[in-house]
């Protein structure tokens, strides 16, 4: 199988969904311009046109909103936030309208909202407070949304793909650490179906759920500890919603430990979620109480050291699991 | 061009019914059968002028305040009713309530917030570019909304892209308690039209023919993909912000309102019907009384009707 970048996966799933579907089109900040570096937007100008392929100004509130519109008028919008920090502008739009409008409106006549919002998320790139932030637990905490966290060039293809071809608004969250990571792709049509966590590592000790870029680093650890007989072993969920809480539960229930692994702040987050998830459903199988790697609810700071201090590291994951492991 | 008799009667009737349809309302609200405020458009029906010049496959996004928006794209009044009792026959099933929808007529719901309309507004009229269809989008918003930066943020865009929209604004000089003179820098909305390089219009908002006027050639100018137009209708909410017993009052100066009355839209478009013509004395009492009547039948319609079973609130979520 050929390797392809994380971007170029992305790419190819909206140039093969727009032309399979003239009602796709995508608009964001400079999408007209294919440039000089990798895009997940490149070229699309020059297959669709002006048309379909719209640059936006700075005004995230219209662009969100107007997805919105356009998808009751039958479109199927993707637009390209570039950093979730920005998209903060517009929860009006995405939470209370495409979230909530069908349910609130559409009782008759079949109202649906097919909008794909691209939000990059993430630190470790020294980008600060407000171009660091992986608000995920937001998005699940919303009625109506769909949420997508690819974490290889595979299954970002399959799950964009999977996300415009929803009938639902689906927030789609690519992570800036994975932008660049190259993986096998098919060259052929597939998808990868929303709700269906992924086991990235088979182990019997402990369970490790992790999302986006945390996936990388707990498989690091799940490494790192294997020398020293632990077998880890390692769940990608994929979406939040759906959330695969069987596969989840099930695991759970061989290991009777758990981690949870979220780069978000931790306070009411995906790790508190997927932890009373398993305490709900799976208390009797737990051997030790569940650990969480997260954001201790700071600002992402932007020195390097300071960072590191904030942020979930493959360091924090392995002592996590060395706990659940000596309780 | 003189709209022809035939739609002048339509224009009348259509605001007739719409004051008729907030009698009804104000008399429901102290019955508690309406658990929830309703925004009145007493005084605003000049805004009729303006959608009656759109087509069935037209789009409009609208305001929280008044029912013309619906009367005059063929809602049943009986449903919309039955929507505010909150009951299985509404429009939204009971889910939407004051934040009405009609997704059959291309209502696709009133926005919880002041200014939510604008963006979905701008996304209609992408459709219809991409589509390359000749609907045009037309999105009332009030004075107090054009301070909004959703507002600004979708007319610099429907004018970047030509968008076929047509900007209506009802100024009726109020948001809430908060007169224009405390929130707003401009004093003509209509002046926003420059900065954003569409054309602009100011019109006395109680005179029906003027709006239809205005607005008719504001949507040629869409329909024949020349891009947006703002239009300001300069008018009053002659009721409180709300009904329903829950907002201030005493904020305005009674005089202020007692001056607006005297500038009725519908009494004034009817003396100009009645001077050429077109209306005679017995129609006035006809079309008033099969509007009351028309209500009546609502109001039935919505008493008779079931609340949902509670099964509902756990359904369509999601498509």
């Amino acid at each position: 199988m050929r390797t392809i970048g994380f971007m170029q996966a992305m790419n190819e799933a909206l140039q093969e969904e727009m032309r399979r579907d003239p009602s796709v089109y995508v608009l964001g900040l400079g999408v007209h311009y294919s440039g000089t570096h990798p895009s997940v937007t490149a070229g699309l100008i020059d297959e669709f046109g002006a048309a379909r392929v719209r640059s936006t100004p700075v005004s995230e509130a219209a662009v969100a909103g107007s997805c919105v519109g356009a998808a009751l008028a039958g479109m199927r919008p993707v637009a390209q936030f570039s950093l979730a920090d920005f998209v903060f502008c517009a929860l009006d739009e995405i939470l209370c309208k495409a979230g909530k409008w069908r349910y609130t409106h559409g009782a008759e006549g079949g109202m649906s909202l097919p909008i794909v919002f691209l939000e990059t998320i993430g630190g470790y790139v020294s980008a600060a407070s407000e171009h660091s932030q992986s608000p995920l637990a937001l998005y699940a905490h919303a009625p109506g949304l769909k949420i997508a966290v690819p974490t290889t060039p595979y299954n970002a293809k399959g799950l964009l793909k999977t996300a415009i071809r929803d009938n639902n608004p689906v927030v789609f969250f690519p992570h800036k650490r994975l932008m660049g990571a190259q993986g096998p792709v098919p060259e052929e049509d597939y998808t990868v179906p929303f709700g269906q966590a992924e086991v990235r590592r088979e182990g019997r000790d402990v369970t490790v759920v992790a999302t986006s870029y945390m996936v990388t680093l707990a498989l690091e650890a799940a490494s790192k500890l294997e020398e020293q007989g632990v077998d880890t072993e390692v769940i990608d969920p994929l979406t939040l919603e759906p959330l695969d809480t069987e596969r989840i539960v099930e695991s759970v229930r061989k290991t009777g430990r758990r981690v949870v692994v979220d780069e978000d702040t931790e306070r009411c987050g995906v790790g508190a979620e997927i932890g009373m998830q398993v305490v709900e459903r799976a208390f009797d199988a737990l051997k030790a109480p569940i650990q969480r790697v997260s954001n201790p609810n700071l600002p992402v700071p932007y020195s390097r050291p300071l960072e590191q201090a904030v942020l979930p590291s493959r360091e924090k994951i392995e002592k996590a699991i060395q706990q659940t492991l000596a309780a | 061009m003189e709209p022809a008799s035939e739609q002048l009667l339509e224009i009348y009737t259509n605001m007739v019914r719409s004051r008729a349809f907030e009698e009804l309302v104000i008399s429901i609200m102290p019955k508690g059968k309406i658990p929830a405020g309703w925004m009145s458009g007493v005084g605003q029906e000049g805004i009729v002028g303006a959608l009656s010049g759109l087509r069935e496959d037209d789009y409009v996004t609208y305001t929280h305040r008044g029912a013309y928006y619906f009367l005059c794209r063929g809602s049943d009044p009986g449903r919309i009713l039955a929507e505010l009792y909150g009951k299985r026959t509404g429009y939204c099933g009971g889910k939407g309530g004051r934040h009405l929808a009609d997704t059959k007529h291309r209502l696709f719901g009133k926005s919880g917030t002041i200014g939510g309309h604008a963006p979905i507004a701008v996304g209609l009229a992408t459709a219809v570019q991409i589509r390359g269809e000749d609907s045009v989008v037309m999105s009332f918003f009030g004075d107090g909304t054009s301070n909004r930066g959703t507002t600004h943020e979708s007319m610099n865009l429907t004018s970047v892209w030509k968008l076929p929209l047509i900007w209506v604004c009802e100024n009726n000089g109020w948001a809430g308690l908060t007169p224009s003179s405390m929130s707003t820098a401009y004093t003509d909305v209509a002046d926003l039209a420059e900065a954003y390089s569409i054309p602009g219009r100011i019109v006395d908002g109680n005179d029906v023919l003027e709006v239809h006027e205005a607005t008719r050639e504001a949507v040629a100018r869409a329909r024949a993909g020349a891009g947006p137009s703002l239009i300001e209708l300069k008018t009053y909410r002659i009721r409180e912000f709300a009904e329903g017993g829950w907002f201030p009052t005493g904020y305005r100066d009674p005089e202020e309102v007692e001056a607006w009355k005297k500038r009725d839209p519908i009494e004034r478009f009817r003396a100009v019907l009645l001077s050429r013509g077109v209306l005679t004395a017995g129609q006035v009492e006809e079309i008033q009384q099969k509007a009351v009547e028309e209500m009546q039948v609502a109001q039935k319609f919505a008493d008779e009707s079931e609340f949902p079973p509670v099964e509902d609130a756990f359904t369509d979520l999601y498509a």
